[in-house]
């Protein structure tokens, strides 16, 4: 009897190890299986292209790409694997060696000089020329953006090439109501009376939005060497460029002292530095903006509930950083024909209209239908089920232009004139093509980095006075190895304008 | 357990417990499988970890990557403020170890002389109910409360005439929130440990001392406090292992990474992930977290022994 039980019990055990042992090996494999995803498939070569999208994955993205593959098999012969990753997990698949064909890069999320001077991209040099010329083409001048040393490690996105800086007001209120005119540019000083005007009228609320990322894009007028914390500030012909600390630049530190002003005068919300977004708030009447001339997508009054005047007040500016706001690298480790089959999607998305509306824009009909005058308008649908930024699934410039309704109709020739401004107006950085390989400082830069963001919040809404906190921030980023690393940079920077 | 009803058995393999002993095996092998087994990524804090793509992790690891010695420790170093991110972690968890014990015993104390049963089973479930709350909700919460504009402090302080205060920029109250917060969301779930260990108490003890006359502190003091001693002991030696991990979410998310707060919340886990947000480097994270084990590692053995050699019966 006593054997029986036993018997049974280790009966019990073994099956319960075994259940255990088979659920393990099932993660494993179930992980491993994803590694497959990018083989070649029949007919056709298949690529894992992974792109950036903070945490909002598109609902019907499997639809449209199949969509979108239908087309590529048939034009070129390859389809996709397009994937949406936040920037953390792209971090994570760049440093772990995870295999992809074609990734998202950029000068802000998976940052394309780092990795590409790690040679963890394929040099196209070559390739591109020989294979895809019509995109070599059609990128032109930009391809130096995507140049290390010489060599071309990644494909430029055309699109907004330099940054211009915004404010979004509410046209009705300030305007119809106040009777105040909205210039189409102004400086950086000038919203002041706006917020002061609403401020006094609404003396419980808070004109200015701001959250604790700060106002969006506020360091596009310096060109960030080491982000955000060595800048090299835009120079006239003829004078120097010279790296320096941010709190260095002049420009910046006013800005900040105004930004405290008006947080202190009420126009900044008290807890701006610890709130995460406003997008819920929809009465703010003044927000920020970094977008292009004749960009609609801030002014649409159904999504706002009043009528919005952009005025711009900063750019364009054009750097190393602002061209390569978003471009696709293509991975070291592709053999030459996946790797080339990457520039062919990617010359189709730059020169087949229709094909790169599908992959902006969705399925025709379901997600967006086009205006009798070439433009775009997305549907319920597609604003709610494929709401994704251009840039992330390839060239902007090639797609076609949206409208945010029938009655507020864009120019679908918008872009011949965004390149135009930027050749006549732009503000260009003299020091395009210089890149820092940040490796042999990266202890310093951590612990820099890791400081910055003691104050940076607090600083970018205007909480603290900077004239209080740069000092201390000052000292202890001297500590940390600050002039170490400003010194290397620039003798870095001497070397490369010889 | 069972040893002990055999007491002239070595420990080790025998024939009559060898069922008991196969019990350990799932334990065993998660261990072999995520403990064990994942040691050689000791390895990373000593290499400067550069990963070519499309090859295995392995060879990225042992050949691809060059050894750099201490390198990777020296962001550690780099930052000035490094007393004080020390400061904080151990401060913190000092105060963590004590009030850990002294309290959730307290009320583990307090909650078994309550005789009322749904009154009691009402105390450990609103007292354990904090525990399984995430620390974001926690934050969001009690930002509820200390929210300039809206927070429910503030319109107290409002209505009492007094000026509203600026929460998240004032450092000087927030050793004391992050402490009480933190007491506030553990002690239920440690009491339950205690209260367990007192049930096991033998009631005739009590029973007797109740009859030679000793009153209720007399019980506590010379038999509860006693009885748990190696309970206690366990949970401390348990404890000091991580004396230099701290928990990320109360000093991270709680103060909603408010600068200000900066000089009270900073502690080692908290300014790592800061550090290393943006870069993504494998070798300085586990450098970091090696020196916080291996600190751990020494503290627990060496409290280990201190302890054994004090009361053998204990450890």
């Amino acid at each position: 009897m006593k054997d029986m039980k036993n018997r049974r019990f280790i009966y019990y055990v073994t099956v319960c190890s075994i259940i255990m042992l088979a659920c393990l090996d099932a993660l494993m494999l179930g992980g491993c299986s994803e590694n497959t995803a990018s083989d070649n498939d029949g007919d056709g070569i298949r690529l894992r292209v992974v792109t950036y999208d903070n945490g909002n994955v598109p609902l019907d993205a499997k639809k449209v790409i199949a969509a979108a593959n239908e087309v590529s098999q048939q034009k070129i012969g390859v389809t996709v694997d397009l994937e949406f990753q936040p920037s953390d997990k792209i971090d994570l698949m760049m440093a772990s060696g995870e295999y992809y064909d074609m990734v998202f890069t950029s000068s802000f999320v998976n940052r394309f000089d780092k990795n590409a001077s790690e040679e963890l991209y394929y040099d196209i040099t070559e390739l591109v020329r020989e294979e895809t010329p019509d995109l070599y083409r059609i990128i032109g001048d930009y391809w130096d953006c995507a140049k290390i040393d010489g060599h071309i490690y990644g494909v430029p996105t055309l699109k907004d090439m330099g940054s211009e800086n915004m404010f979004r007001l509410n046209s009705d209120y300030f305007e119809r109501e106040k009777g105040m005119k909205i210039p189409e540019r102004m400086d950086f000083a000038d919203i002041e009376p706006y917020l002061k005007a609403y401020k006094e009228d609404h003396p419980s609320e808070y004109p200015l939005e701001m959250s604790k990322g700060g106002a969006a894009g506020y360091l596009n007028f310096l060109e960030r060497i080491v982000n955000p914390i060595v800048v090299i500030p835009y120079t006239a012909e003829g004078e120097k460029p010279r790296a320096i600390a941010f709190w260095d630049s002049e420009e910046l530190m006013n800005r900040f002292r105004l930004l405290h002003k008006w947080y202190m005068a009420g126009y900044i919300h008290p807890d701006a530095a610890t709130i995460d977004s406003t997008a819920a708030d929809k009465t703010i009447p003044v927000r920020w903006g970094v977008a292009w001339k004749g960009y609609q997508g801030y002014s649409n009054p159904s999504d706002w509930g009043f009528n919005v005047k952009t005025s711009i007040y900063d750019g364009p500016y054009i750097s190393r950083t602002s061209e390569q706001g978003a471009m696709f690298g293509i991975c070291a480790a592709c053999d030459e024909e996946h790797a080339k089959a990457c520039l062919k999607y990617l010359e189709l998305l730059g020169t087949d209209r229709k094909f790169r509306d599908i992959l902006g824009y969705g399925i025709e009909g379901t997600h967006f239908e086009y205006l009798p005058n070439g433009t775009v308008l997305r549907l319920k649908t597609g604003q709610d089920r494929y709401n994704t930024r251009l840039y992330l699934t390839g060239s902007v410039v090639n797609a076609s232009v949206e409208s945010v309704s029938t009655d507020f109709l864009a120019d679908p020739n918008q872009w011949e004139g965004v390149y135009e401004e930027y050749r006549t107006d732009g503000i260009y950085s003299r020091t395009n093509g210089f890149t820092y390989d940040q490796t042999p400082k990266e202890d310093i830069i951590t612990a820099l980095q890791a400081i910055y963001s003691d104050y940076a919040a607090e600083l970018r809404t205007g909480t603290s006075d900077p004239d209080e906190v740069i000092p201390k921030m000052r000292k202890r980023m001297k500590a940390a190895g600050m002039d170490e690393l400003l010194e290397d940079i620039n003798s870095k920077l001497d070397e490369w304008i010889e | 357990m069972f040893k002990r009803k055999k007491p002239k058995q070595h420990a080790g393999f025998r024939k009559e417990t060898w069922q008991l002993t196969l019990l350990a095996v799932p334990a065993a092998v998660w261990y072999c499988l995520f403990c064990y087994l994942p040691m050689f990524g000791v390895v990373f804090a000593f290499k400067n970890f550069k990963a070519r793509p499309g090859e295995g992790l392995f060879k990225n690891l042992f050949v691809n990557s060059p050894w750099v010695g201490l390198d990777n420790f020296s962001f550690l170093i780099r930052s000035s403020d490094m007393p004080d991110i020390m400061f904080n972690t151990l401060f913190y968890n000092v105060v963590f170890l004590i009030t850990g014990i002294v309290i959730p015993v307290f009320l583990a104390i307090l909650l078994t002389e309550v005789h009322g049963r749904t009154f009691s089973g009402m105390v450990q479930m609103i007292l354990l109910l904090p525990y399984f709350l995430s620390w974001v909700i926690v934050g969001y919460c009690l930002y509820g409360f200390l929210a300039t504009d809206e927070g429910q402090i503030n319109h107290v302080l409002k209505i009492f005439g007094a000026q509203a205060v600026q929460w998240y920029q004032s450092p000087q109250y927030w050793r004391g929130i992050l402490i009480g917060i933190g007491i506030w969301k553990s002690m239920g779930y440690s009491m339950i440990i205690y209260m367990c260990a007192i049930t096991a108490i033998d009631r005739s003890l009590y029973e007797s001392a109740a009859l030679d006359g000793a009153g209720f502190f007399d019980r506590v003091f010379n038999i509860t406090l006693p009885q748990l001693r190696t309970t206690i002991t366990t949970i401390f030696i348990l404890n000091i292992g991580s004396i230099l991990t701290s928990d990320f979410g109360l000093f991270y998310q709680v103060p909603l990474d408010s600068n200000s707060l900066q000089p009270v919340t900073q502690t080692l886990d908290v300014y790592v992930y800061k550090a290393l947000m943006q870069q993504a480097n494998f070798s300085y994270s586990s450098a970091a977290s090696f020196l916080q084990s291996s600190v751990g590692c020494l503290l627990l053995i060496i409290s280990y022994l201190i302890i054994n050699r004090m009361n053998r019966d204990d450890a």
